[in-house]
């Protein structure tokens, strides 16, 4: 009984995925290619064998999915349904490449000559080219389309806004979904990349998570120092981590970590702390 | 560097920088019964990469989901020698990470990378990319991604490889694959000399008879580098599922590790880490053998799948009263479920004889065969039919 109902409730997710998808019409002089296609979990790994991980990574839900040719010109259309847009949002900055510029569509979208993705909601749509040729304006136009199909949340999430913006490296805050900083400890968060370090802030369940967090990763860094931010906060050195600054408060832990030699981080640590609602 | 003569000093001077990249035989040495095992100074374990002679860590890193390059630059310090990338992780940005992580250590190193591309042309722009976002001159070995059929291996693929050997951009090449092996494995040795490494999934709940088809391949002199090493863990298995109650048993992971590492004709493993804590859990599988202990951790799935596939013994040949060829009718099923390669399953069975795939087992009183290895030969059979007919 309760296998026939998650099987329900993943197919009611692909269905609501489904109902994003534009017909390949939407854009003049392109048709239909081939069967629509559904994916969910536990069989993503046929469409995209060597890269299903990634995308059970950030809990995907289901997939809803058509090929649209025009000429020789084929392009595939993907779109994802992950747990939460939080979820949503690390698929989208996992793909995005930090080094070229996003576009208003959605909460986030980029585009390249083959390539269109964006975040809405819990969504991810991905429009992948063949050939080798510019389509961008063909994509922007199939993800305009399909931006206005899908409801929900628009925006990045909030936490995106309370990391400081001094020296903070344009768009690339992202979402990790395990490990962060490659500590298992910090389970699901969010990183940003400084000139110099990278700030985090995870979210536990409670304030009590957050302390046992806090506590244990006092004792992973060994000798700290106590700084006053927030509920607690250290600073410490670490091999690979180099300069860190920790900081709790409330239900989050955060900081600042790969800091150079001789910068402890307390000032972006309590820009930081301050911030976090 | 990017002349082809400097590519090359590069490379001799790579390969007798460090004996753990080790300059790699180009030559024709096969066959070769298994990895030999080499000498373990401080807790690490050396296998030779089949005719490459690449000489890699057993437990190598699978980068993939790798998000913070700290854990990499680690398994480097504590002398991992073996991490795989691949041009589409993270749209490229996966490459760019574990190259920034590994800049320091490149010569000390084997890198693979690979391409998904269908064209030449794309493959060898995607080599091309790779080696930029990588920030090295070459890779050690270029895989064609994801491939599970024979046709999957196109002509003008494997000349992209070529090409790319030639200029230098890669020292071997392989195929990585994670499905449809019994059919794929035999293609990729019709195709030697050109293949010098097979990437593929293995572990212990896939069908035992991945042992035979792993090892007609090191008898060819091919290196085996083992992926999915730990079942998917749980962002594959669910609950409720067999394989899931079985990985959440304490110690499950690393026995799965341990239970890949004593077959030697596996290379290296590349299993995917994104902590320090696991890749120290992972490090202690080159020192720590499989014991009776993992055993009894992955018992239960062991059990589970023991009944499923046939061991190929041959015990059951001329058995049937029907004449079905119960071996070969077993190993189509597994295709299907063992490989995820219905088709395949599919057409193998439509291709049997039509007195062969007429005959339904359930119309039998009792099955005559008692398989040795308590597969349910009736039970199995009649799921053949029911799936394929």
């Amino acid at each position: 009984m309760k296998i026939a109902m998650m099987a329900a409730g993943v197919l009611m997710s692909v269905g609501t995925a489904a109902a994003q998808l534009p017909p390949c019409t939407a854009v003049p002089g392109w048709t239909q290619q081939g069967p629509a296609r559904s994916f969910g979990p536990d069989n993503l790994f046929d469409y995209m064998d060597g890269n299903a991980e990634a995308y059970l990574l950030y809990h995907f839900v289901g997939m809803k999915g058509i090929s649209c040719q025009s000429g020789d010109a084929t392009l595939n259309i993907d779109v994802s349904e992950m747990e939460d847009p939080e979820f949503a949002y690390g698929m989208f900055t996992s793909t995005r490449d930090p080094r070229l510029p996003t576009e208003k569509i959605g909460a986030s979208g980029q585009i390249t000559p083959r390539k269109g993705f964006f975040v809405k909601d819990k969504y991810y749509v991905e429009i992948s080219a063949n050939p080798e040729k510019d389509f961008s304006a063909t994509l922007r136009a199939f993800l305009s389309v399909i931006e206005k199909n899908i409801q929900g949340r628009s925006t990045l999430p909030d936490a995106i806004g309370w990391f400081p913006t001094e020296n903070l490296i344009s768009d690339s805050i992202r979402l990790v979904p395990e490990s962060v900083l490659g500590l298992r400890l910090l389970k699901t968060g969010y990183v940003a990349q400084y000139q110099s370090g990278k700030g985090f802030l995870v979210r536990e369940l409670s304030p009590e998570a957050a302390a046992q967090v806090f506590a244990k990763l006092k004792e992973r860094f060994g000798q700290t120092t106590p700084v006053r931010i927030a509920d607690e906060a250290f600073t410490a050195t670490d091999k690979y981590l180099n300069g860190i600054c920790v900081f709790r408060k409330g239900n989050f832990v955060g900081g600042f970590a790969n800091l150079p030699f001789g910068h402890d981080g307390v000032a972006e640590t309590e820009k930081l702390a301050a911030s976090v609602k | 560097m990017n002349d082809k003569t400097s590519r090359r000093n590069f490379l001799v001077a790579a390969g007798m920088a460090l004996p753990a990249a080790a300059m790699a035989s180009t030559s024709k040495t096969r066959p070769r019964d298994a990895m030999p095992l080499l000498a373990s100074p401080a807790g690490l374990s050396y296998r030779v990469l089949g005719k490459t002679g690449l000489k890699v860590t057993s437990v190598g890193f699978g980068c993939m989901i790798t998000s913070d390059p700290s854990v990499i630059e680690r398994g480097a310090d504590l002398g991992i020698t073996y991490f795989d990338t691949a041009r589409s992780y993270q749209n490229g940005n996966n490459e760019r990470m574990v190259g920034a992580a590994l800049k320091a250590k490149r010569r000390d190193i084997v890198l693979s990378t690979k391409t998904g591309a269908r064209t030449k042309e794309d493959a060898l722009k995607h080599l091309d990319t790779s080696l930029t976002e990588l920030g090295t001159d070459h890779v050690d070995i270029w895989y064609l991604h994801g491939k599970s059929k024979p046709e999957d291996l196109s002509d003008e693929l494997l000349e992209a490889q070529q090409i790319a050997k030639k200029a230098g951009k890669t020292r071997f090449v392989g195929v990585s694959t994670h499905s449809g092996q019994p059919a794929l494995f035999p293609a990729v040795i019709e195709k030697l000399p050109h293949f010098d490494v097979i990437l593929t999934s293995y572990n212990f709940s896939m069908d035992p008879g991945m042992d035979a088809v792993i090892e007609s391949a090191v008898k060819q002199g091919l290196g085996i580098v083992a992926m999915k090493v730990m079942a998917g863990g749980f962002r594959t298995a669910k609950p409720g599922q067999k394989l899931y109650d079985t990985l959440k048993r304490d110690g499950a992971m690393l026995a799965a590790l341990k239970w890949v590492l004593k077959n030697k004709n596996v290379g290296t493993t590349i299993p995917s880490i994104t902590d320090m804590e696991q890749l120290d859990d992972n490090m202690t599988a080159m020192t720590v053998p499989f014991s009776d202990a993992d055993q009894k951790i992955l018992f239960a799935q062991l059990e589970y799948i023991r009944p499923l596939y046939c061991r190929t013994c041959g015990s059951c040949a001329g058995q049937c009263p029907k004449d079905l060829p119960v071996s070969d009718m077993l190993r189509y099923l597994s295709y299907s479920e063992g490989y995820g390669e219905f088709q395949l399953g599919r057409e193998s069975f439509l291709a049997l004889p039509s007195e062969v795939k007429d005959v339904r087992c359930k119309d039998c009183g009792a099955c005559a065969i008692r398989c040795p290895n308590g597969v349910r030969v009736a039970e199995r059979l009649q799921t053949a039919q029911e799936l394929f007919a």
